[in-house]
């Protein structure tokens, strides 16, 4: 069988909260990063706090709602960014949420690797029937991942952002198991 | 659309801990209940104890766990208790169990009417694949009302309780989403 967690140039892992807190009180202090993943204000929150959150998730243990990976690179094992899982359990879907906290690593194929592999667990161990996302239209690096992982553009919220005095759209976008399932006979898997 | 939560000669109620734990204690002193839906020797709880355990387990909403109660369309009467647990949401299955704690309405139809609601709660609510239960071989009249909403038989403990002096099996039922739209169609 497939190694799941284990994509071309990252591999999923579930890091201890102290590594956790650490790095993402980090990559909080980038207000671009910030921008990509989250449409609230940037806010910073201490190490201590994060750290007490994380501890809470470990606390509250296995939830079939929910999964969370830590990713890290392949060649240098460098711990990298984050990925989430949301499913609607009733309607066999879920959201997916990511980012890459190393802005080294931006532009490079790391996102798309990451969401590669998240869509092979979503699909192939939880079974699920689709995979949503959403993301801000001043995103296109993104939206270019998606559409190359096999994700169609599904709507858009019009000019529901503001940043810097600009309006921008929430463009929201699918896929679905059929549609998964038929790209991985294209690549002869 | 229809009415899920109803059918010919029940409907399914709120899990009301307060009248429920009223309700189990009474049920309960009939042994013969009790060993028909319980192979643990556990002894009898007060409506206190009850009232606590389910605050603590039925009270949490979610998407894994349903608990009703059972009353009759005619006389709006509680009669019962059903839960529904998923046991894997990739295999999206879950077991379901049931029990009539009103003697006068055993043998009648009312176990299978409730059967044939859940049957559909769980395939066009919950959108499951698969239901499974487990029924004791010393309960033929379940038996036979599980056949007729059409589960089927699927395997068995041998020998694993230990009743009277005798050991009887546990069986194993369950019905498919497939199996039971062909049936509903």
């Amino acid at each position: 069988m497939k190694d799941l967690f284990r994509g071309e140039l990252v591999r999923f892992t579930m890091e201890e909260p102290e590594t956790r807190s650490k790095a993402e009180a980090r990559w909080q202090r980038d207000s671009e990063l910030h921008r990509l993943a989250d449409s609230g204000p940037a806010q910073l929150n201490s190490e201590k706090t994060i750290k007490e959150w994380f501890e809470k998730q470990t606390e509250e243990g296995f939830k079939p709602e929910r999964y969370g990976f830590s990713v890290r690179t392949l060649a240098e094992d460098k711990y990298i960014g984050f990925l989430g899982i949301w499913v609607d359990l009733i309607h066999s879907e879920a959201w997916v949420g990511l980012g890459i906290g190393e802005r080294d690593f931006w532009s490079k194929g790391y996102g798309t690797d990451m969401m590669k592999l998240c869509m092979q667990y979503v699909f192939r161990e939880l079974g699920l029937q689709r995979l949503s996302l959403g993301l801000h239209e001043y995103n296109p690096r993104a939206l270019r991942s998606y559409e190359k992982c096999g994700f169609r553009l599904e709507g858009r919220t019009r000019q529901d952002l503001l940043r810097e005095g600009r309006r921008y759209d929430s463009l929201w976008m699918g896929i679905l198991r059929e549609e998964w399932l038929e790209m991985q006979k294209g690549d002869g898997k | 659309m229809k009415d899920v939560l109803k059918g010919k000669l029940v409907r399914l109620s709120a899990f009301d801990p307060e009248e429920m734990s009223k309700a189990f204690p009474r049920w309960y002193q009939k042994s013969e209940y009790f060993r028909l839906l319980n192979s643990s020797g556990q002894p009898m709880q007060s409506a206190k104890a009850a009232l606590k355990w389910m605050e603590e387990e039925a009270g949490e909403a979610s998407p894994a766990n349903y608990y009703f109660s059972i009353r009759t369309l005619s006389e709006d009467k509680l009669i019962g208790e059903l839960g529904l647990d998923v046991v894997t949401w990739p295999g999206r299955d879950a077991f379901v169990g049931l029990g009539i704690g009103e003697p006068d309405y055993w043998g009648k139809g009312y176990g299978t009417d409730i059967m044939n609601v859940l049957l559909r709660f769980a395939f066009t609510e919950v959108n499951l694949r698969r239901v499974t239960l487990s029924v004791f071989e010393y309960n033929p009249r379940a038996i036979r009302s599980y056949e007729k909403v059409g589960f089927r038989h699927e395997g068995r403990t041998r020998k694993v309780l230990n009743k009277e002096g005798r050991r009887w099996d546990i069986l194993y039922m369950g019905i498919l989403r497939e199996e039971w739209l062909e049936l509903n169609d």
